[in-house]
């Protein structure tokens, strides 16, 4: 078995079964955790469900702080979608996605894809700069530069693999898949559950201030 | 031209606060020694916080993602520019325990974590009292929304538990839990108190009343310090003609079981107040200005509020509540002025309407900061930091942000309705040699009331309600 063999074999379908059963564990365990009610009458009878605006509202942070947030909310942004077009936008991630579930959909031009690489990793750049700049604003953790390493590897090999620099094709692709199936796996166990998380998060938090007639 | 000049019976409110700090000094050397050993204390803390976490507090826990938008959202970051003083570091030592101790991935950080020690309590006492007012202003920037406040506040439960409550807190706890009082303030405290104000300024405050439609709660600052304060609520509810009352076995809205984090204590002080409203068949009972009463009472949690056959309402509720209904006939305010939202009854209490609405009944050129209602910044004292010695230089530096909002609005004096914003402007006030002039909104519409019976020539009243 070629090393691109253990990638795409074993390797990459562990992380995902790894991915799967950590997503589930770690929400399950979480949210069967009791929720102890508040008594306290709200302040109009429906109001509470207004807090579920939340979810959607704070996607962008109200303008009263854009000073301090406006940098690191644009880059995120742009990080963000640049990664997803490119997780489920070009052909090889499409024919993966295929050969697991058999769904297909057209691919982005290769140009594209790796404009959308190169965005996705230069923000990522653009935000540990930041983070690095200012270590008061965001005390930083090891696990966040760990993370950090993980989300690059896979933008950084990908388009090392494309442009065919580094080692040979196939050594590069399946660094490129190793480094995937290393963050599929690493990702329930870290702040990258934030994917997951932010919905209840937001919405707890909105329900909690709407219960007393304050939007958020 | 202070609307609290015109009574002189009482100390100014700048004599207030001097009078006050010097008995703030005195509680340090009252504060009780911790009784338990270090392991009972530090397995209490523990307990507490296993028991205080549900699934809102596991998952705010496990959401924060280090991205730093709420570091200058705080404003003792922000006034500081420390680190340690970031929101985020305020749920850490919370983390710890939850990840060793609820976590589905607790065996794991069993693995590769240390177990929590006191000193870790000791070490986080400076984040989770000197230097959080729960505010909750860096909820409303958190990409993730967490509410540090609400993990703040059972880190206090937590604190309780490790016996390591302020001195100062934890004095007045172990006042207010042993002999009910808080600085003193007792039922024979309240007779006097409107004994003096019949006397002196003529105004009847009927105490004890078996019934009554509306129960009036004091606090500890009116009955001791400042007499201005239940004498400007005496005014407005006689002019208002309502029926109302104070309890002399329910009528303290400090709460320092919530301040503290005690919770059984916030219970005790808060059932006899419920229990003395129901015997009176109040409808209505509103909480003086006192902002932390407001979740004490309205917003407690252990409270099943719906059911109970009275609202509570915070004095700006109620005084907006009447003003909106055309009820109380003010005088003009002509200046212009700027209101600053405690955050316990604007953020995280939603009474924003009110308070402007009574000012705008007396026509005042109301501007609003930039920072306003949800946005408001903390004044900096709350959540009874005022009251912390070790909490001074935040306290000062983080204030001077309200010095500069309320500047900006070209306002001649900012409006406050709680008794903590007030003394700790006041405080930063006088050491700034601040040109503001800081009231009450309580006071300031005692000020400006039409007199029913002595103005009657010439603004004709509508008379007494009801
Ligand atoms: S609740 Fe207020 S004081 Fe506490 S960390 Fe957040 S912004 Fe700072
Ligand atoms: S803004 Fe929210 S997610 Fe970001 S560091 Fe602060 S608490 Fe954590
Ligand atoms: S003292 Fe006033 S502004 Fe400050 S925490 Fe209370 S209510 Fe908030």
């Amino acid at each position: 078995m070629t090393l691109l063999d253990f990638a795409r074999g074993p390797a990459i379908h562990a992380s995902l079964i790894i991915l799967a059963a950590g997503i589930v564990l770690r929400l399950v365990g979480v949210l069967a955790l009791t929720r102890g009610a508040d008594l306290s009458r709200p302040r109009d009878a429906f109001g509470n469900f207004k807090g579920y605006r939340t979810v959607f509202s704070r996607a962008w942070p109200s303008s009263e702080f854009n000073a301090a947030t406006v940098y690191q909310t644009v880059m995120a942004y742009v990080f963000h979608i640049a990664t997803l077009l490119v997780v489920i936008g070009i052909v090889p991630h499409i024919e993966f996605i295929t050969s697991l579930t058999g769904a297909s959909w057209p691919g982005l031009p290769n140009f594209i894809g790796v404009a959308l690489g190169t965005i996705a990793l230069v923000s990522l750049l653009a935000l540990i700069v930041r983070r690095l700049s200012k270590p008061a604003i965001y005390n930083s953790t090891v696990g966040d530069y760990i993370t950090w390493i993980i989300v690059a590897l896979p933008l950084l090999t990908g388009l090392m693999a494309f442009a065919h620099v580094g080692f040979r094709y196939e050594t590069m692709l399946a660094l490129h898949i190793l480094s995937a199936a290393l963050l599929f796996a690493y990702m329930p166990f870290s702040k990258l559950m934030h994917a997951f998380w932010f919905i209840f998060s937001r919405a707890q938090s909105g329900l909690a201030y709407a219960h007393k007639g304050v939007r958020i | 031209m202070s609307a609290t000049a015109s009574t002189q019976i009482f100390p100014s409110f700048e004599q207030v606060y001097q009078g006050l700090a010097s008995q703030i000094g005195m509680l340090r050397e009252m504060a009780p020694q911790p009784t338990k050993s270090d392991e009972k204390r530090l397995q209490g803390a523990i307990d507490t916080l296993i028991a205080d976490t549900n699934a809102d507090e596991a998952v705010w826990l496990e959401s924060c993602i280090h991205c730093g938008q709420c570091t200058n959202a705080c404003h003792y970051f922000q006034s500081m520019q420390d680190a340690k003083y970031a929101p985020m570091r305020k749920m850490d030592l919370y983390r710890r325990v939850y990840h060793r101790e609820l976590s589905p991935m607790r065996w794991w950080h069993r693995l590769v974590t240390k177990p929590v020690k006191l000193s870790d309590f000791e070490e986080a006492k400076e984040l989770i009292y000197d230097s959080c007012t729960e505010c909750g202003r860096c909820t409303m920037v958190c990409p993730m929304g967490i509410d540090t406040a609400s993990l703040v506040h059972h880190m206090r439960s937590a604190m309780v538990a490790a016996e390591l409550v302020p001195p100062e807190l934890a004095a007045l706890r172990m006042e207010q839990k042993h002999q009910g009082t808080v600085f003193g303030s007792s039922p024979e405290k309240l007779k006097e108190m409107i004994d003096t104000i019949q006397a002196q300024a003529g105004v009847h405050i009927p105490l004890d009343k078996e019934t009554a439609d509306v129960m009036v709660l004091s606090s500890a600052v009116d009955l001791v310090a400042n007499g201005n304060g239940l004498l400007a609520t005496a005014k407005i509810m006689n002019h208002l003609g309502v029926d109302w009352t104070i309890c002399s076995d329910g009528f303290e809205s400090a709460n320092f079981g919530l301040l503290s984090g005690d919770m059984a204590l916030w219970k005790k002080q808060a059932d006899p107040i419920v229990a003395a409203a129901q015997r009176v068949k109040a409808k209505t009972v509103v909480i003086a200005e006192c902002g932390h009463a407001y979740p004490a009472l309205r917003w407690n949690p252990m409270l099943r509020s719906g059911e109970l056959p009275f609202q509570m309402m915070y004095m700006s509720e109620f005084l907006g509540k009447q003003a909106k209904d055309g009820k109380l006939r003010l005088r003009p305010l002509d200046e212009k002025v700027t209101f600053h939202d405690p955050c316990k009854t604007g953020r995280r209490g939603g009474a924003f309407d009110e308070p402007r609405a009574v000012l705008e009944a007396m026509g005042a050129d109301l501007v609003e900061m930039a920072n306003n209602k949800e946005y408001n910044w903390c004044c900096g004292g709350g959540a009874g930091i005022f009251l912390l010695q070790d909490a001074t230089k935040l306290r000062d530096e983080s204030f001077k942000i309200k010095i500069r909002e309320v500047n900006e609005t070209g306002a001649t004096a900012v409006v406050v309705s709680c008794a903590s914003c007030r003394l700790n402007f006041e405080s930063g006030r006088q050491k700034n040699h601040w040109d503001k002039r800081v009231e009450s909104l309580v006071e300031l519409t005692a000020a400006h009331l039409i007199d029913n019976e002595a103005i009657d020539d010439e603004a004709p009243a509508r008379g007494a309600v009801q």
